[in-house]
Order: structure tokens, then sequence, then C-alpha cells
């Protein structure tokens, strides 16, 4: 398990830790993308661009992860593994792997509304990295 | 943050003054017993409704209903009122599920009849109404239709076979925003939310079959034609993806603009621009097309639930819409504000619109009573049914609670419990569940909400609104 959840009265948030800042945003897509669905069987065969800007760490690790949410639940794509090719602190670039979703073979969680700024954290750590994302549900 | 220390005016409201050095404009008004404030304090809905005084333009109070609760930004029950002309306009003051409602529809069926038969009528309906989690929506619409949709709401729904004239006039607003303007929404928010139509979604979304177990102002209940022991349904849905990319894409675009417009807030995810900017004025157009997505999206559930109710109780098995209310809204109503009449944003952020008797808004068979309004309790006790006072039109731009208020948090709540053993449970109780997934009967277990009955009570005795009838449920459908 490369997160842990967080309790939030109404919602969900989840930790994340990474040994550098692009193993940290991989494994918060990892995150979100099992806090949503079954994510044990899927499959890389397809691949979904995904670039985001944003102002600073935490305004781009938000701004990334709704461009996941948009494809997880606006194209429907279950995605198992993200590649990040370039990641400054205004901008990232990834290359994600998945396939289409499946009822049966990626069962949903929960529908995830949104990723939001609530008492969001992006910093370092003796070991590397850690953020702290909380999500409407 | 110094400890958050809230003054009692009354037995049901309390005040934190403004504090300037917060960056405050104006004071947090919340309506609370002593015992609810106990929960209350206990998480960060306060310091949120304190944040919400800081908005520029905020006109009157930083409201706060029984049931507030941490939100993200604004508090879930939170109400302020914007200046028009000089105020600004928050999406996170309407929230991700842009007006998340309520319907309540009556049967002419009575619980008798219906008890017998409650697991047959649970199973058809969560057949013939999809969740949409794992499953897409079963109104089929072409692109150039969603447009119609986002412009007609629940008339175009009418219009094209998912229910009768009545439906559409039995909704606030008549189930449709007039200032929609479908092309402030994003393609993404129209290939996010266009499948769902007709879905309900997960979270605290239901579909309750319940029965009115007492009635407490028996000229209200009639002009709702509802009496005790008849059976009723509550469908709690929103504006499903859709509305959700609207919040997530203008939430984002205002972050980039506040600087400009030289605003800075204590919350980044109460992200504002100014209501008469093209930024304010696009999100209020894009809003509202979300809003009418919302009540199309209830219309075609009734659509579904009719077809489900024939199938087991025959032809004869009608349903008759009550009305429907949004609470996850902002709309521009005219208040008087210290003598004065003035043109307002209210956004109500997990809040009811609760007119008086006599408003021309309310629909006419409810004018002489007040504006029917809903208030969903926890899937095991009960929900009520209020109509609006003038005390919401005098003190809380005609607005009132909105649910029971979660009192623990989902991963909280779950914590060494069954599904199958809490599911035995309820229907031990004679409520029968069926849910997509397991966690979200788990999640939204009675003990999760604070006691729906105590915020009733709060917003009666503040003469915000008063009791018509008490629900209690027998079928519970989740996402």
């Amino acid at each position: 398990m490369t997160f842990e959840l967080l309790e939030h009265p109404a919602d969900i948030g989840f930790r994340a830790r990474g040994r550098t800042l692009a193993e940290l945003f991989g494994n918060c897509g990892h995150a979100l993308v099992s806090i949503i669905l079954d994510s044990s069987a899927i499959e890389p065969v397809q691949r979904v661009p995904l670039a985001a800007a944003g102002g600073d760490y935490e305004s781009l690790l938000v701004n990334w992860l709704n461009e996941v949410l948009y494809a997880v639940d606006g194209r429907r794509m279950a995605l198992g593994a993200f590649d990040i090719s370039r990641l400054e602190e205004t901008r990232i670039e990834c290359l994600a792997w998945g396939e289409p979703r499946d009822p049966v073979r990626h069962p949903g969680r929960v529908v995830v509304k949104a990723v939001t700024y609530h008492q969001l954290k992006v910093a370092r750590t003796a070991e590397g990295w850690l953020a702290e994302v909380y999500l409407d549900i | 943050m110094a400890e958050i220390r809230p003054v009692a005016i009354d037995a049901f409201r309390y005040r934190i003054p403004r504090d300037e050095a917060l960056g405050m404009r104006t004071d947090v008004v919340v309506y609370a017993s002593a015992a609810l404030m106990h929960h209350i304090r206990k998480d960060q809905s306060l310091a949120q409704a304190m944040n919400v005084a800081t908005l520029p333009g905020i006109v009157g109070s930083s409201l706060a209903m029984p049931d507030i609760h941490q939100g993200y930004g604004f508090p879930i029950g939170g109400v302020a009122a914007l200046d028009t002309e000089h105020g600004v306009v928050s999406p996170g003051g309407v929230g991700f599920d842009i007006n998340c409602g309520v319907r309540l529809v009556r049967s002419t069926l009575t619980e008798d009849q219906v008890r017998p038969r409650i697991k047959e009528l649970v199973d058809q309906i969560f057949r013939d109404v999809p969740c949409g989690t794992g499953r897409e929506g079963r109104v089929e619409i072409k692109p150039a239709q969603l447009e119609d949709v986002l412009r007609q709401g629940a008339r175009w729904m009418v219009a094209n076979g998912y229910g009768d004239e009545r439906d559409a006039a039995f909704a606030e607003a008549g189930g449709a925003l007039d200032s929609a303007r479908p092309a402030k929404v994003s393609e993404r928010a129209k290939e996010r939310g266009g499948p769902q139509l007709g879905t309900l979604g997960s979270g605290n979304h239901f579909l309750e079959v319940q029965y009115v177990e007492e009635v407490h102002d028996a000229a209200a209940a009639r002009a709702m034609r509802i009496e005790t022991g008849q059976v009723v349904v509550l469908i709690h849905s929103g504006s499903r993806g859709l509305g959700h990319q609207v919040c997530t894409d203008y939430v984002a675009l205002m972050n980039q603009v506040m600087p400009r417009y030289g605003i800075s807030l204590p919350d980044r995810q109460l992200a504002c621009a100014p209501a008469r900017s093209q930024e304010g004025e696009a999100y209020l157009g894009a809003m509202a097309a979300a809003a009418n997505f919302a009540w199309a999206n209830r219309q075609a559930i009734l659509h579904f639930l009719r077809g489900a109710f024939r199938r087991v109780f025959g032809a004869a098995a009608r349903l008759e819409l009550i009305y429907d209310v949004c609470h996850n809204i902002a709309k521009r109503e005219t208040y008087t504000v210290d003598g004065r009449k003035r043109e307002v944003l209210v956004h109500r952020k997990g809040a009811t619109r609760a007119f008086p008797p006599g408003h021309r808004e309310i629909p006419a068979d409810y004018r002489s009573i007040g504006q029917p309004v809903f208030v969903p309790g926890s899937m095991g006790t009960a929900s009520w049914v209020l109509v609006g006072q003038q005390g919401a039109l005098d003190e809380t731009f005609g607005s009132v609670c909105h649910g029971a208020g979660r009192l623990m948090s989902r991963t909280a709540v779950r914590k060494g419990k069954d599904a199958r053993h809490e599911q035995r449970k309820l229907e031990e109780q004679g409520i029968f569940v069926r849910s997509e997934s397991r966690d979200g009967i788990l999640e939204e277990l009675p003990e999760a909400y604070k006691d729906v009955d105590e915020v009733i009570e709060v917003v009666h005795c503040a003469g915000l609104a008063r009791k018509v009838a008490r629900l209690r449920p027998m079928g519970v459908i989740k996402g």
C-alpha cells in the first residue's frame, strides 16, 4: 500500500509518500484511483497523456489529480501506472497506463466528486516527500 | 487560531463576534442548541464559517445552520449573502455537487400495503434506478439534446416523456433557472456528466421509501395531501459529474484570477471572483446550467421510480411530486437589510431555501402554508417535512438546514463493523437496505449522524421553519 486513508467528518483523505517528487505524484495518482475502484487487476494496455500546470506544488498536485479524476470518471479509464516524464514546480507531464473501466474487473468503490485544497499538504521529509490530500465524495 | 468561543444569544442562537485581525468583515451567527454546539465545536466548521465572513461584499452575518459540519472552504450548513454589485461569487460556496437536493413524492399506497412487499419493491427500484457507480444512466441523449437539458432542466425531461407537466411546476424555480449558459460549461463537464443523467450517485445520495409516521401541522399536511400511514418516497441526488466538473473548472479559474482582483483569502477552497466580473458571470451561467441538469436528473429518477412502483403494485399505484428543493446553490434574491432593499447572491451550501407563507415564488397550492422543506435524516432514523416561516426571511436570507449533519467520519463509522450484520440490524427495525457497495451501507449508518429531531427542534423553535410531518424509512437504495 503506497498510501493511508485520512479521516474527515464528511469525506475522505489520503497521505502518500515518495522518495522523489515524481514518485510522490505517482503514488497520489494510485491512491486516488484505488479509492474510486478496485485497482488490483488493471492491465496497462492503453496510454493516457496527463498534463497539468499550477502556481506551486500544492496547486500543481490538485490540478494534476483533477486530471486523473477526469480520466477515470469522465473518460471511464482505469489507470494503473503513471510514468512521469517531466515535473517542475509549475508543470507536470505524464503518461498514464490503463484500460477502459470494466465493472466486473474493476468494481467501483466510491464516486469522488473532486480533489480539494482543504488542509492540502506537500512537504519534504527526511525520507523524501509527503502529501496529504482530501477528496469530496 | 485561538480557541473559538461562540457566545449564546438565546437557547437556539450563538454569535462569534467579528475579529478584524482575522480579516472578518462581519460576525458569525450559528443556529444551535447547547447539545448540538457541543458537537459542532469538535470539527473545523466554525473556523470555516469565520473564513466565509472574510469574503468581500458579504451582507449581514455569515450564517450556520444546526446541521453544520466541516466541509471544504465553506462549512456544510453554511449560508452567506453577497452583494450582487460589489460582492463576490464563490463556487466553493455552492459546492461540488451543484443543486444537490431532495424531492418528496407521495404515493397512493399505505404502509400496510407496501410493508409486506418492501423487499420486492426495493429490489425493483434498485434495478430500475441506476446508482451510477458502475453502470451508466438509462437516459440516452445526443450532445445537442444535452444543451437543451442544460437550458430547460426538468422541463425538458417532462417535454420528452419523462414525467408530467405538474412535475416541473412543483420544483423550486419551476425545475429550471433561466440564467443558464450551457456554453460556459466545459466539454469535459458535459462528457463526464452527460452519460450519468438519470443516476443516483454514491456518497450520501439515496432513495428512500418512507411512511408518514406523525403529522404535526394538519393544515399544511392537507395542502401537501399527505396523512399518517401514507407511503412517500424521498429522492436525494444532484448534478453528478457534470456539476462536479463545473465546480472544479471554476475553482481552478478563480484561484488564477483572484490576485488580479486584489482578493486574498485564508483558504484556497473559498476561491472567488467579483459576481459582476467576466469569470463570476461565466460561473453563474455554468452553475445554473448544472443546476438544471440536477433537476433533470431527479426528474428522470422519478420517472424510473414510477415504473418500478407500477411493476410491483400495478397501474393504480400513482406517484405525485410534492415538491423539489435544492440545498447547494447560489441565487439572486432581494431582502430588506437594515431597513433597505438589497439584491444579494445567497450562497446555500448544505442549506435549503425556506420561504414563508405568501411568497410569490411558492406554487399556488402551498402559498398559504409556506414553502415545503424536506430534511433527510440518516437511513435508520427519520426525515422531516417542514414549511418556511417569516423568521427565515427576516434572519437567514430565507434559509434553513438540509439534513442531520455528520458526526463521525466515514472511516471511523466503518471500523469494526460488518455490513451484512448492520443490514440485518436495520431489517429487524423494519428498514430494508440495498446498496451498490458494502462500504456505502456502513458509512451512512445512523450513528454517523447527529440527531435529526434535535436539528429540527432548533429551526422550529427559532422560527425559521415549522414542523409538518415526521417520516420513517422502510426501504433504502444507496449508491
